[in-house]
């Protein structure tokens, strides 16, 4: 547990840290890059699924992305 | 003064403003996707397993606040698995052939900036079957630059083996995810997610432990950060992905993995997106080497005459090993919504190709192949 908390810790200092850096304000008006749908997190969702999939039942690690997605008989 | 009036203009008319990804905002399109997916792995010592996959997935908004997710799939697998280590089944002439359907949907109610998320999922196959659900919220400051993320759910499984003795088994998975998304600059995005899960019930490859030596703990907590980071550069016209994920879990297998894609515009809407992913990870503490007990022979290893109920795996996905995956994809926009893709992909694991550590010894390099073709309308 101890080790858990402290990759909890050391996350969580990335995430404000990035969280700090974005204090400069983009503007509405100065999205259109950032709705490209290439630059989305989720650009491809049956990609993602498939692509998440395969490396579940092929290797040891896997989440991080979203909660709630069941099991199968694969791994 | 100018610069103010120019905003409550642009306010005025939200649906003229661009939206960015990070934000909470009701998607104003509806989006039908289809793909397939052709798979199929092996080794040196033959082919393994080949899926074939159509799957679909509608998302609808359906009023100005409610937004509908549909995902179904349907596997069709065939092939052979390993018994333990690299021997395969299909060695002593009985192949694997399966059938898995699944589906979800996940239901989004939009508060302003607030978003709820409720999902099902439901998978079935021969042998196995899984009922799972989650809530997910996300939150969104007024300037939508920052996006707060907080999740949970559950799954409930059951495990029933088509060969040997008849019996049922189950396990649950309990997750959380905490994460935030951050619009850095007007060509800069960037999220952080925790995970965790805690896994309970039964654990171990039950065609596994029927053929080769297979008994793991019933019980696995796992954690995952994972970072990613999308940079647009407006005079090449490309956007770039990436990310990290690090991986820890109680059966001591740490694994660190990265993607990068480069998604290049092209003239006449076609986007070229070559991409490469690695991952490497330690192995599980209850993985033995394929070295084997000298008075059993395979697949025993050494010593399991005096600990017959210890904990043990020969399966190569809870090995040491690095994981190696070139892809290339092709996808083209047509007036109308259409778009239509397809994407190739190869991935090796091969012991050598772990960093910070040895390989697990004595396997074969796991291989295989991906290929994808989809089409997509947004009205």
């Amino acid at each position: 547990m101890k080790r858990f908390a402290s990759v909890f810790t050391c996350a969580g200092a990335l995430a404000l840290s990035v969280a700090l850096v974005g204090c400069s304000t983009v503007q509405p008006w100065q999205k259109g890059n950032l709705a490209k749908s290439e630059m989305s997190f989720d650009h491809d969702p049956l990609q993602t699924r498939f692509e998440e999939h395969t490396y579940f039942s092929k290797e040891g690690a896997s989440g991080g992305m979203s909660v709630g997605g069941g099991g199968c008989g694969c791994n | 003064m100018k610069t103010g009036s120019i905003l409550a203009a642009a306010m005025a008319l939200p649906g003229m403003l661009p939206s960015a990804h990070a934000q909470v905002t009701v998607p104003n399109a509806t989006l039908i996707q289809f793909k397939y997916l052709y798979y199929r792995d092996y080794q040196d010592s033959g082919n393994r397993i080949t899926v074939k996959s159509p799957a679909l997935y509608l998302l609808a908004p359906i009023s100005e606040s409610w937004v509908f997710e549909i995902g179904a799939v349907y596997d069709s697998i065939t092939g052979a698995s390993p018994y333990y280590h690299t021997v395969l089944s299909g060695a002593s002439g009985e192949g694997v052939e399966d059938k898995r359907a699944a589906g979800d949907i996940t239901v989004t109610k939009y508060f302003g900036r607030t978003a709820i998320s409720a999902r099902a999922a439901y998978s079935t196959e021969d042998d196995y079957k899984s009922v799972a659900g989650g809530l997910t919220l996300r939150h969104a400051t007024p300037d939508q630059n920052t996006t707060f993320t907080l999740g949970g759910g559950y799954s409930s499984d059951q495990i029933s083996p088509a060969d040997g003795p008849a019996f049922t088994r189950t396990k649950t998975t309990v997750d959380g995810i905490v994460g935030i998304s951050q619009v850095l600059s007007k060509n800069d995005t960037a999220q952080v997610n925790l995970y965790y899960a805690q896994q309970r019930g039964y654990l171990t490859d039950p065609y596994k432990a029927l053929y080769g030596v297979d008994q793991r703990p019933d019980k696995r907590d796992q954690m995952a950060a994972l970072i990613r980071w999308n940079h647009y550069f407006e005079g090449l016209k490309a956007s770039l992905r990436t990310s990290y994920r690090f991986y820890h879990d109680d059966w001591e297998i740490n694994a660190h993995t990265g993607t990068v894609e480069w998604a290049q515009e092209l003239p006449y809407g076609f986007t070229l997106t070559p991409s490469v992913r690695y991952t490497s990870q330690s192995a599980a503490f209850f993985y033995y080497d394929p070295v084997y007990d000298a008075a059993l022979g395979p697949p025993f290893p050494p010593g399991y005459v005096n600990n017959p109920n210890g904990f043990y795996t020969s399966d190569q996905r809870l090995s040491a090993f690095g994981g190696i995956t070139p892809g290339i994809k092709v996808a083209k926009s047509f007036v109308g919504g259409w778009s239509v893709d397809a994407k190739a992909e190869y991935y090796e694991q091969r012991a050598d190709w772990r960093v910070g550590g040895d390989g697990s010894p004595g396997l074969q390099d796991f291989k295989a192949q991906l290929y994808q073709v989809g089409v997509s309308k947004k009205f």
